[in-house]
């Protein structure tokens, strides 16, 4: 997968698990999939005003802004970490920029580092002025992928929106356009009203939704990507433990990623894979690349195996 | 040891992530908790100021979750971790409603504590900002160290038992009442003597820390609060708890916090 042995199917998102080396304490990273950093933007930028992130129904908002050091600042003092720590875990960095020459110059900016192996590109942030820009424009999102596909030979993955009439067409243009992958999904756009105070909770007034509430529409987005392209897909949005991963897999992702519940218990991505390992095992399957996009057309029609 | 994102001087050791059993839960005021939890790591390691994440976790039945943060108001010699809970929503009236017996997900310790130095201090509490004093007050009370409790409330129903307090920390607080059903009448920054020089901790409402700041300034008095935002992780992932700090930037009070020296905090935004 991406030219790289990865130790586990399950990765951290990106934003959830900062730089990596918050989690060092908490849960052995290395046995892990690996992780997304937090976006990477040419310059620094400083993030919202508080309420920056609040519980919803299943799930929670957040709008921080995507406030991180900048590229100078990422490859002094977060990348050497990672580096030094993670041997085994898979690194992509997120990158994020306001134009096609922000995250060209982010992308060539980091190409020569040691410590990752690859790019995940976040054109699907709803909490910054145009941050959805590119993963709402087919035109947009074509140019620039060519562009970073020019400018790197690492494992280029899409991040995408799910705000849009279907992601399936968008799968396929990252797919014709050079990328090596797609991450499905981000948040969803959404909004939480303090009645109150008769005002938005966020110091942004929207933010992006997570949590096991955005999971059935996660599934959907990757069934989508996968019908449309031949891309390999990380599925992300919602996954709390195995089975909720399974259906990602099962809708076609090869690797998910887990995100908001590393909130409610740190070692969720630990738990998750153990819980794909068991599911293995108990229905006799040898690898999951056997499941990967192996549900059958319409319910039914699929093989009477008992779910683990 | 945990590196930190601004000077610290107090050594604060790595967090850790701990399913602990309740081992005793109390209605100690008006919709207000004392909960312990068997939880030695974490008490063995907790310094006064630090806070955990409590939560259910992912398996729990029942609605989804986030954990909150509390400070640790106690640690007891067996392991015990004990925190102050006042129900304000759906999440923290789950967490209250927990049964003897069942288990939490407890995240900590968090953050940077407070740092007496040896001096004298006047703790000042808010509600329950009385939690991380309690701590505080019986680990200074064991150095034999002088310690001031005083501690607001709005009214006699919502106040923890004094007696209690004076148990756990051998120091009998000074309560305030707004309208006076308990203690004295008025706000807790009544109780504040402009002609001590002792070092003022103060942990509650935010109106509560900007009345401490200004006091603070007035009197050239030194001073540090533990503050709270709305928090995700605890740990500092999420980037979602920021503060103004007085240089302008944006300071995790998950991690650069809870505990600030109030001149490290610009208090036009806070």
């Amino acid at each position: 997968m991406f030219g790289a042995e990865f130790p586990s199917p399950v990765l951290l998102a990106s934003g959830t698990c900062g730089y990596g080396q918050e989690y060092a304490d908490l849960i052995p990273l290395d046995e892990i999939g690996g992780l997304v950093t937090k976006a990477v933007s040419l310059e620094p930028r400083p993030g919202n005003p508080p309420h920056r992130v609040a519980e919803t129904p299943g799930g929670m908002i957040n709008a921080i802004g995507l406030e991180n050091p900048g590229l100078h600042g990422f490859i002094a003092e977060k990348l050497p970490w990672l580096r030094e720590h993670l041997r085994r875990a898979q690194v992509f960095v997120n990158v994020v920029g306001h134009s096609a020459e922000d995250f060209a110059a982010v992308v060539r900016g980091l190409d020569e580092e040691d410590g990752f192996l690859g790019y995940e590109i976040n054109v699907s942030c709803p909490n910054v002025k145009g941050g959805t820009m590119f993963g709402t424009d087919e035109r947009a999102l074509s140019d620039l992928v060519a562009r970073l596909r020019a400018c790197t030979e690492r494992p280029l993955v899409i991040k995408l929106t799910p705000n849009v009439p279907d992601v399936g067409d968008f799968a396929r243009i990252c797919e014709e356009a050079g990328a090596d992958g797609l991450s499905a999904i981000n948040t969803f756009p959404g909004m939480v009203v303090d009645i109150a105070r008769r005002e938005p909770l966020i110091g942004n007034r929207s933010g992006g939704v997570s949590g096991p509430a955005i999971l059935p529409m996660g599934v959907y987005a990757t069934w989508r990507a996968r019908q449309t392209c031949g891309l390999p897909i990380m599925g992300i949005g919602g996954i709390r433990n195995a089975e909720d991963a399974l259906q990602y897999i099962l809708a076609g992702a090869c690797l998910v990623q887990v995100g908001t519940a590393s909130f409610v218990d740190p070692g969720a991505a630990v738990d998750v894979h153990e819980g794909i390992s068991k599911y293995l095992t108990a229905n006799g399957i040898a690898r999951l690349e056997d499941l990967v996009g192996a549900l059958s057309a319409w319910p039914g029609s699929g093989p009477a195996i008992p779910a683990g | 040891m945990l590196s930190a994102g601004r000077d610290v001087a107090v050594e604060r050791a790595a967090p850790v992530s701990r399913r602990a059993a309740l081992l005793s839960t109390r209605l100690v005021a008006r919709d207000t908790w004392w909960q312990e939890f068997d939880c030695p790591d974490i008490a063995a390691s907790a310094l006064p100021g630090q806070f955990v994440m409590l939560g259910v976790g992912l398996d729990a039945p029942g609605a989804w979750l986030l954990p909150r943060p509390f400070s640790v108001g106690w640690t007891g010699p067996g392991g015990e971790v004990g925190i102050l809970l006042r129900a304000y929503g759906q999440g923290t009236r789950a967490l209250a409603t927990l049964e003897v017996g069942q288990t939490a997900l407890l995240l900590g310790p968090l953050g940077r504590p407070f740092d007496t130095e040896g001096a004298d201090v006047e703790c000042i509490a808010g509600g329950v900002g009385l939690a991380p004093f309690i701590f505080l007050a019986a680990r200074e009370a064991a150095a034999g160290r002088c310690v001031r409790l005083i501690y607001g409330e709005r009214d006699a129903g919502a106040v923890f038992d004094p007696a209690l307090i004076a148990r756990l920390t051998d120091h009998d607080p000074e309560v305030f009442t707004e309208d006076g059903t308990a203690g004295r009448k008025g706000l807790v920054t009544a109780g504040l003597d402009p002609a001590s020089s002792a070092l003022l901790l103060g942990c509650g409402p935010t109106p509560l820390l900007r009345a401490l700041a200004a006091f603070a300034r007035e009197h050239g008095r030194r001073l540090q609060v533990s503050v709270e935002e709305h928090m995700g992780c605890g740990i500092g992932t999420c980037q979602g708890c920021v503060v103004r700090a007085a240089d302008g930037s944006w300071v995790k009070s998950c991690i650069e916090g809870s505990v600030f020296p109030a001149e490290e905090l610009d208090w036009g935004e806070i």
